[in-house]
């Protein structure tokens, strides 16, 4: 089953043009979105997520237009933007607090479960954690609500060689074990190959 | 809808926003500008909105299971309920200043009638320019505070100068016979 579907996406700014962007990612899989800094993936990402508004294009994911079935896919997406920290005062107990309110699956002892796998204390406050603990964090909370397909922005950017390998041998754990589908943008060849 | 606004009192609103909306008490202070009121109803949701590009809120919540139009509406009516807040705090504290502090506000304009109808209408101009071009962008702020904040002063001024002509002296005025003057400042407010 095809779980996500991209075709022709566009988005035109100033000085940056991202054209006829295809591609499709069948259950179970795990994809890579490798190209050089500056080269369009994050924009590839939000464009098809709907955080930056296409110039043209249609998205599928799960059989559905995302542009029209937003809320619904949603329930489904989990996303990790890298770089990108929510909320960095806030403890994560707070955060979750909110964020489960969101989610018709929310699983409470999944959540509790990844919290002791990934060693990840709810009174911390975000800024607290390192680099790879937050992107645990934020695997924790698309897990707990039953993600279907896992989009990731960089995850391992910036993470030093062992927090990697702890990452990409949970993704390939994810893959594996979950029939979770990821996509997985990078600018570093070795974790693609991996 | 209950959810976002959760979320935003929970995550998005910045410590200020609350402190802000409990200054609506300012009204007891004698010899005080009571328009630091409104301003401080105005910087409330200025500082969040600027707190929340900081905190990147807007991509936590574009992320959610939720229209984008909910997510807008939810942040204006915590902004305008943390404003009608702060008033309905400064209320018994309008009247209570009229037994504690009889001789009146030397510094401006009374707490009194006309008083809340230019802060309805201050709000209302300031939420207006503010929201609809701070929502254009999401993280433009200072261009939207800018905008907003230069009407909504030039009102405050108005109102904290037109008192000391002696023509609007029922304008400054608690006194009964001088309320129905008043009231359609009230009137016009509420519905702008």
């Amino acid at each position: 089953m095809t779980i996500l579907k991209i075709d022709n996406l566009r988005k035109i700014y100033p000085s940056f043009l991202l054209d006829d962007i295809s591609f499709s990612i069948s259950e179970g899989k795990i994809m890579g979105l490798i190209g050089k800094n500056g080269a369009g993936k994050s924009t590839t990402l939000k464009g098809m997520l709907n955080l930056v508004k296409r110039d043209g294009g249609s998205v599928e994911m799960f059989g559905m237009d995302f542009f029209k079935h937003e809320e619904e896919i949603k329930q489904h997406l989990g996303v990790v933007l890298g770089g990108i920290d929510f909320y960095n005062h806030k403890k994560l107990s707070d955060i979750t607090a909110v964020t489960k309110r969101f989610y018709k699956n929310w699983d409470e002892d999944a959540y509790q479960n990844y919290l002791k796998v990934f060693s990840l204390d709810p009174n911390k406050r975000v800024k607290e954690l390192s680099s790879g603990m937050k992107v645990k964090y934020m695997l924790a909370l698309a897990l707990s609500h039953n993600a279907r397909l896992l989009i990731l922005d960089e995850p391992t950017s910036g993470l030093d060689p062992v927090a990697r390998d702890d990452l990409l041998t949970l993704f390939k754990l994810l893959v594996e074990k979950k029939n979770i589908t990821i996509l997985y943008s990078t600018h570093i060849i070795t974790d693609l190959e991996k | 809808m209950f959810n976002l606004i959760y979320k935003e009192l929970r995550l998005s609103a910045h410590p200020n926003l609350f402190i802000f909306t409990l200054l609506g008490i300012l009204v007891i202070v004698p010899a005080y500008p009571y328009e630091m009121v409104f301003i401080f109803g105005c910087l409330g949701p200025y500082i969040t909105t600027v707190y929340g590009r900081e905190t990147n809120d807007i991509y936590y919540t574009a992320l959610l299971p939720v229209r984008k139009t909910d997510i807008v509406k939810a942040k204006c009516l915590v902004f305008v309920l943390a404003q009608m807040t702060q008033i309905l705090i400064s209320i018994p504290f309008a009247f209570l200043r009229v037994v504690v502090l009889p001789a009146g506000n030397p510094a401006g304009i009374e707490a009194n009638v006309a008083y809340y109808g230019f802060g309805f209408i201050i709000y209302a101009v300031f939420n207006m320019i503010f929201l609809v071009t701070f929502f254009k962008t999401s993280y433009k702020a200072g261009k939207a505070v800018l905008l907003a904040i230069i009407p909504a002063s030039l009102i405050m001024i108005l109102m904290e100068v037109l008192v000391h002509f002696p023509q609007f002296k029922w304008l400054d005025s608690t006194r009964a016979n001088d309320l129905p003057k008043q009231f359609p400042i009230l009137l016009f407010g509420i519905v702008f």
